[in-house]
């Protein structure tokens, strides 16, 4: 029989059979599950539920360039209430118990009155070891009330660095609805600094128990004897580039001040230590934040929540002036036996541009040293502004530096072009020019930025991205992988450098501005600058680098309404300085212990 | 009486209400399952649009000329394989495949297009002039219209919908007629590639299979021969390309050969599942009170599960009420691939009842624990707008080749 045809009858009677067939097969299956097996699947749904209970993962922890923990876990109970089983009778004890104002668990049940009832609700984190032996005792007269073990961030290892560090919290509704297949609600997400951008790193992934349940999620044991169960895989740990030490140091120092220090490894753009004063208490957000911590931190005039470091712009004063004396070195201008006479200020049409003091014959290392400002209005006429703002440039103003945390500003660096936005095309005169060579005017730039741009003064305008991460270690295979650094050359000949660099010696080492920072054993280089403030007295200002010949921290220290900034910055830089670089004699010989194997990676985020 | 008899002349009710009854159960479903779930509760209200929209583009589908079909083949096709090869380069991961263009808060799975291009690409191949069913060049151009989509989406990697392309594909050419020879011909490649990555003893294996069946046939040598070779060289081939990919590519791959490695507990699903069917009883636990629907032990329910709520909701009746319809369905298209106008518009109709057939024993075999679990989601009940508006698309056109099949062109 041939039935190789289109259609053929044969090949009709098999799909038809396989139709039948299929519905016949259903229809039996079906019968038996429904109607014969019913009582026992009744009672499987009943009594006998599996429930996926979801294991938080630990986050990673932070440890400082030298293995030193910063930031770590600790384990804490959360009390949660589910409000399907739940007595709303028992909220005043709960409060009471809890030390909670009253209707206080209500107001978290009606927020949250969208999700299901059967979803637990966290009501308070924390919770002392005494309330979970008083829970335990009573637990049969609390239904719906239960606890669960969490870890939270533990800070308790000296510093601060809540400017840097950020902080978690649970999940807000927006990021949720975009991060649906990554995060559950409930889950902690990071929210600021390093906890946000490595925040894939750092979480880890959630572990489920299988746990059989009743009607009523009353758990009667394990769903087979946990084999289909996920461990939980804790967050990669993260070492930083910072230098504890060095921070500890900062952070002393800006106790009872406002400002920002930023120290950074020069060859490197490793991150050595980074303070914003005033700070808060990251241990405020590991719990449920109250409403009360939050309007403290919002209105406090002193605005603890500000990320100084990266993000605060202000005029850099005369630290500013190595970028005219290098631009004009390398343009030609002017080269190093060029001189001017300092009579005590400079005329400029109809303004007259003062300076400190009569310096009177001048050359651009002296300019430096003893801070002229006359040698500078003069040179930035010359120079003019586009070459000027080029220079700015190149040492990074006027853009963010990319540094890995998502708090940073770009600052502003005047060009024809800003000036003709703001004032006009005619608006504006050449005088406007004059005071940025000084570092004053409408200049504006960032602790980071300045940092940054000592960094390059050390190490001849090579330096590599400002960043905070070093290395992380993958939980899962227990290997380091180091992230390489995004070197660049900012290309500007040695011979300027060597002047520019002299003369910020002298500032510390001959007759400047610093000397009261000069130390016997270790070579500072620097430039102190005064910023001017329309708020208020100005601020103090220092940047600089040590030991001169080999650079290995650079620095940059802002403390606001202090004035010079040879009496109130350059010390506390000479301090931080002292710190991170007499420890690194000391520690050449402490052993660190076993580091898990290296691996190279470009790039960590 | 008279006018109802015209209308069922020119539109099928015996296939449209079974669909608008199985709409209507899944909606109630949908409704069910998203009720107070803190992030699908809005799937209701979107699923209503959906089906708005799907009812008012298959009036427009049923409306067209019948030769617009066969004209739009290519093209339709051309689009399809397009769509797929950028969801690979920019879609966006859900449930780790990527198979998604997200248009606003809308996805779009070019896969479904795919469906309806590919179906209408073969037919029209397929039955173009003087086609031979059982010549090597035009069933090798039918087997690449039809593979090289599965491929594509093999790569998303979406298990449960290539293999539905694959069985549109063989059934397509089973009806245009191919021998068994040319089946096996056809098949024999295919199986001896997936078996030369799962190891060298079931690729010999498989060999020494395709050598038996050979000798069985009992073909000219020369022509047993090529044969052996082009499987040989199949596995050689496939096992070399399956090495120079990358490990991701490689572990889809096998995921896909694996389909029991589920890395999201298929096997809790299953189980959670027959419990609600199975729990169900006769009468169901009624609307809104399945404690297995509402207590959310299955996730995702309104999509690949959507039959469990049914089961549990509504019991054995609600359960065979569901089968019924599609039974019905099935049975129309069946009577209507008999006396279609000609072969583009039987083929065209046997393609829709392959898919949706497909569709549903997988779907249904895997909520009852009768299949494998593999993802798929059940025609015109799951949520879902593309997914909808393809099947109503398809429901459009083979009512319009009803409408057509008396006419003479």
């Amino acid at each position: 029989m041939n039935d190789n045809y289109f259609g053929s009858l044969s090949r009709r009677r098999i799909v038809f059979i396989v139709f039948i067939g299929f519905f016949a097969v259903c229809f039996a299956q079906l019968f038996y599950m429904q109607i014969l097996q019913q009582p026992i699947y009744s009672v499987k749904s009943d009594e006998n539920s599996v429930k996926p209970i979801y294991q938080l993962a630990p986050r990673g922890i932070f440890f400082d360039r030298n293995h030193q923990v910063l930031v770590g876990n600790k384990p804490s109970f959360t009390l949660r209430i589910t409000p399907s089983t739940y007595d709303k009778n028992l909220s005043p004890y709960l409060e009471a118990i809890l030390g909670m104002s009253s209707g206080y668990i209500d107001k978290i049940l009606k927020l949250n009155q969208s999700y299901s009832k059967f979803l637990p609700r966290k009501i308070a984190k924390d919770v002392s070891f005494k309330v979970i032996a008083w829970y335990e005792e009573n637990s049969s007269k609390l239904p719906g009330v239960d606890y669960v073990m969490e870890t939270q961030r533990d800070y308790s290892f000296g510093i601060n660095g809540s400017h840097m560090f950020g902080y978690t919290k649970e999940i807000p509704h927006e990021v949720y609805q975009k991060r649906k297949n990554e995060y559950d609600i409930g889950d902690e997400i990071g929210f600021g600094g390093i906890e946000k951008t490595y925040e894939d790193y750092l979480r880890g992934a959630k572990g489920i128990k299988y746990m059989l349940v009743d009607a009523k999620q009353k758990t009667i044991g394990r769903y087979e004897d946990g084999n289909e169960d996920r461990a939980t895989i804790k967050g990669d740990d993260l070492i930083l580039t910072i230098d504890k030490d060095a921070q500890r140091v900062a952070e002393e120092a800006f106790k009872d001040k406002r400002g920002a220090i930023v120290a950074i490894e020069p060859s490197t753009g490793e991150i050595l230590a980074f303070l914003s004063a005033p700070h808060y208490n990251l241990e405020d957000f590991s719990k449920v934040t109250s409403n009360e911590v939050w309007r403290e931190l919002n209105t406090n005039p002193e605005r603890p929540m500000f990320n100084r470091a990266s993000m605060s712009t202000f005029a850099p004063g005369s630290t500013y002036k190595m970028i005219s004396a290098i631009a004009a070195l390398e343009e030609g201008i002017i080269d190093s036996n060029y001189r001017i006479t300092c009579g005590g200020g400079y005329q400029f049409g109809d303004r007259y541009f003062k300076c400190l003091h009569v310096h009177g014959s001048v050359d651009v290392e002296t300019s430096i040293e003893k801070s002229c400002n006359t040698f500078y209005y003069s040179l930035v006429n010359k120079l003019g502004l586009e070459l000027w703002s080029k220079y700015s440039k190149k040492f990074g103003f006027g853009s963010k530096t990319k540094i890995d945390i998502p708090e940073e500003s770009g600052g502003i660096v005047p060009s024809t072009e800003y000036y003709n936005r703001v004032y006009g095309r005619n608006g504006w005169t050449k005088g406007f020019v004059i005071s940025l060579g000084i570092g004053q005017g409408e200049l504006n730039v960032t602790p980071l930025q300045l940092a940054q741009y000592a960094a390059l003064l050390g190490n001849y305008g090579k330096a590599a991205r400002p960043h905070f991460l070093k290395s992380y270690i993958d939980t899962k295979s227990n290997e380091r992988y180091n992230v390489k650094p995004q070197y660049y050359d900012i290309g500007i000949s040695r011979k300027s450098f060597d002047i520019v660099r002299r003369a910020m010696f002298l500032v510390v080492n001959g007759a400047g501005t610093a000397t009261n920072i000069k130390m016997p054993d270790i070579s500072i280089a620097g430039k102190t600058g005064t910023a001017q403030n329309p708020h208020g007295k100005e601020h103090s200002v220092f940047v600089g680098f040590a030991p001169y010949d080999n650079p290995k921290i650079a620095i940059a220290v802002i403390v606001e309404n202090a004035g010079f900034g040879s009496t109130a910055a350059a010390p506390l830089a000479r301090d931080v300085i002292k710190a991170y670089l007499q420890k690194g004699k000391k520690d050449e010989v402490k052993n660190l212990g076993p580091l898990p194997q290296q691996t190279e990676v470009s790039n960590a985020h | 009486m008279h006018i109802n008899y015209k209308l069922q002349d020119r539109f099928d009710l015996a296939i449209f209400l079974p669909v608008v009854g199985l709409i209507i159960l899944g909606l109630l479903a949908i409704y069910s399952s998203t009720l107070n779930h803190p992030t699908a509760s809005g799937n209701f209200q979107k699923q209503v649009i959906f089906v708005v929209i799907s009812l008012i583009v298959f009036f427009i589908t049923f409306s067209l000329p019948l030769q617009s079909f066969k004209k739009f083949a290519i093209l339709l096709y051309c689009i399809s394989i397009f769509f797929l090869i950028a969801v690979l380069a920019v879609g966006k991961t859900v449930y780790g495949a990527k198979s998604w263009f997200g248009v606003g808060g809308f996805g779009f799975q070019p896969s479904e297009l795919a469906k309806l291009g590919t179906i209408l690409m073969l037919s029209y191949w397929l039955t173009y002039k003087n086609r031979d069913i059982n010549n090597f060049k035009d069933i090798g151009v039918a087997l690449l219209i039809g593979t090289l989509p599965v491929l594509l989406i093999m790569l998303e990697p979406d298990m449960g919908t290539s293999i539905v392309f694959l069985i549109i594909t063989i059934s397509l050419v089973f009806w245009s007629g191919i021998s068994l020879f040319g089946l096996f011909v056809v098949l024999s490649p295919g199986i001896v590639a997936l078996a030369s990555i799962l190891g060298t003893y079931a690729f010999i294996a498989c060999l020494l299979l395709v050598v038996a069946v050979l000798f069985f046939f009992k073909r000219d040598l020369f022509n047993s021969i090529t044969i052996f070779i082009v499987n040989l060289s199949a596995g050689f081939f496939f096992d070399y390309i399956y090495k120079i990919l990358k490990p991701h590519q490689q572990k889809r791959i096998t995921s896909f050969l694996d389909p029991l490695a589920d890395p999201l507990g298929a096997g809790y699903n299953a189980l959670q599942a027959k419990v609600a069917i199975g729990s169900g009883g006769f009468w169901g636990k009624g609307f809104l009170s399945g404690n297995q629907t509402q207590l959310r032990f299955i996730p995702e329910q309104w999509t690949d599960f959507i039959y469990c709520v049914i089961g549990e909701e509504f019991g054995f009746i609600g359960s065979i009420i569901v089968i019924s319809l599609f039974l019905i369905i099935f049975l129309r298209l069946f009577k209507l691939s008999a006396i279609a106008k000609d072969k583009f518009s039987v083929l065209v109709t046997i393609g829709v009842l392959t898919l949706l057939f497909s569709h549903f024993a997988l779907n249904i075999g895997m909520n009852v624990g009768i299949t494998p679990v593999i993802g798929l989601p059940l025609p015109f009940l799951s949520y879902g707008g593309s997914f909808q508006l393809i099947n109503m698309v398809m429901i459009g056109i083979v009512l319009n080749i009803y409408r057509n099949r008396k006419l003479h062109t």
